[in-house]
């Protein structure tokens, strides 16, 4: 699993990251370590909808909309990083 | 195998909850007495957990009229309403629809979730479309999002100011805007500022559709649901209702001003791609329709029943979801607590439906009380005992337990 020290983000990249994962750690009761490898559903078991939630915690935080289709896509943290990422530089 | 290894998480639970009795998904109705009792397990029991808000379920002039339509027109249609399956009585369910709502156009759909489906499908061209759901709408919106293809987005629930924020930063490539609301939600009963979110929407040339399935015939002056309640029947877009709950029949339908609702007929894969409802089904639900119209007493009695039973619950302390209505739902901490006291419930003769996560909105469990018109005050003694018994029983239950 690689973590986000190396993955070669960039900086704002980064703090999507950590957004993202200070919002998971409260859903995250088997005390996984969150990397950008870690499935949401069968590592986390965090259910489909908390994963919007979490997602329009991140749209109000950044301005944003990111559909429920594109959600429905990702799988892992660093998927959904990259695609709120993708998002913010069409939105943003 | 692998197609089924999806299942096999979800089937520890619900083998082991069946095979001790006690699951919740598994219940059967093995006799039927009446509009609020059945016999489950053996035990005649208090129905609690229906939809059968107005208690139309052994309505006499409804019951009469499938007996006669049966005779007259036989047990099924055959076909859908796009080619053998429109009879006269779909063309006058739909005309008396459209009448009691005040609005000029209805299509009749082969139930509410098909309906919904239909209409989000039926509207949105996903090459130029986009779609606004409220974060609680019930998954047949969901899935009507997804049947269409259709670029989604949620809100949050119940908050004009976020879809606003929402439609303010849509790419302008977006031609069609649709947003998707209820009247009253069904989990917490808890009911829509739709006059709000007619302003929001309109301001941003959205349209508006508002399913009223669990509000029909319940909320508003005559009946007509949240959105009459709101005073903006005349400005929503879409209606969309069911005839599963207060006229306690099955079918559902879409109503609206615009007079291209109407080619939803041809537009709408869930219209033209299933049989329609029986003569029998569409009989009963108009005369289900016809009483309720004639008797505004019924709703009274609903809401009557339903202070009554928030008061008395409110009094034993337990946590409440939100305010009296039709739906008043206790709010449990965990699944596990919920299960048990949905059984404990049931043993004490009364049924109510039990929701867990992600089913619910949010983290909490419930055990949703749906009041009925038809409950007596025998019936809601029970159910005030029981609920007396199970606050005692689980204090997690209970406001207090929050705070602890």
């Amino acid at each position: 699993m690689a973590g986000v020290e190396n993955s070669g983000i960039q900086a704002d990249d980064d703090l999507v990251y950590r957004r993202i994962c200070s919002l998971l750690e409260p859903l995250n009761q088997k005390g996984v370590k969150l990397t950008r490898d870690v499935d949401l559903v069968a590592d986390l078991e965090v259910d489909s909808v908390s994963v919007l939630d979490i997602v329009m915690d991140i749209e109000d935080y950044y301005d944003i909309s990111i559909p429920v289709n594109t959600i429905s896509e990702t799988k892992t943290i660093g998927q959904l990083v990259d695609a709120i990422h993708a998002i913010k530089g069409q939105q943003g | 195998m692998s197609l089924f290894d999806k299942f096999e998480k979800n089937a520890v639970l619900y083998n082991s909850l069946s095979a001790i009795g006690k699951n919740p998904f598994a219940v059967v109705m093995e006799e039927v007495l009446g509009p609020t009792r059945a016999k489950i397990k053996g035990r005649e029991t208090v129905l609690a957990g229906t939809h059968n808000y107005l208690g139309q379920t052994f309505e006499k002039s409804a019951i009469e009229a499938a007996k006669a339509a049966l005779d007259r027109e036989g047990t099924g249609t055959t076909g859908s309403r796009f080619a053998n399956g429109t009879f006269s009585g779909h063309k006058k369910l739909e005309r008396d629809i459209a009448d009691f709502l005040g609005l000029k156009h209805c299509v009749v759909f082969s139930t509410g979730y098909t309906a919904n489906l239909g209409a989000i499908a039926g509207l949105i061209n996903p090459a130029e479309d986009v779609v606004l759901v409220d974060a609680d709408c019930h998954a047949c919106i969901y899935d009507g999002c997804a049947l269409a293809g259709a670029e989604t987005i949620r809100f949050r629930h119940n908050d004009p100011e976020s879809l606003d924020k929402r439609l303010g930063r849509l790419d302008p490539k977006f031609k069609g805007k649709l947003v998707c609301i209820e009247g009253m939600y069904s989990m917490y009963g808890d009911i829509a500022p739709v006059k709000e979110f007619v302003e929001v929407a309109h301001r941003h040339g959205a349209y508006l559709l508002v399913d009223e399935a669990h509000s029909f015939g319940v909320y508003g002056k005559t009946g007509k649901g949240v959105s009459e309640a709101e005073g903006v029947m005349d400005e929503i877009d879409f209606y969309t209702g069911t005839f599963s709950k207060a006229l306690a029949a099955i079918g559902g339908f879409v109503a609206s001003n615009h007079p291209q609702a109407e080619y939803l007929r041809f537009s709408s894969r869930p219209y033209q791609f299933t049989a329609s409802p029986s003569p029998a089904t569409i009989a009963s639900a108009g005369a289900a329709l016809k009483n309720i119209k004639e008797h505004p007493e019924i709703a009274a009695k609903l809401w009557a029943n339903a202070n009554r039973l928030h008061a008395a619950l409110t009094q034993y302390g337990l946590k409440l979801a939100s305010k009296p209505a039709p739906v008043i739902s206790v709010l449990l901490p965990t699944k596990e607590d919920a299960f048990a006291a949905w059984n404990f419930l049931l043993e004490n003769g009364v049924y109510v439906n039990m929701a867990i996560p992600p089913g619910t909105p949010g983290k909490e469990s419930l055990l949703r009380l749906a009041v009925s018109s038809a409950h007596t005050n025998e019936d809601i003694d029970r159910l005030v005992a029981a609920y007396g018994a199970l606050a005692e029983a689980f204090p997690s239950a209970k406001v207090t337990a929050a705070a602890s």
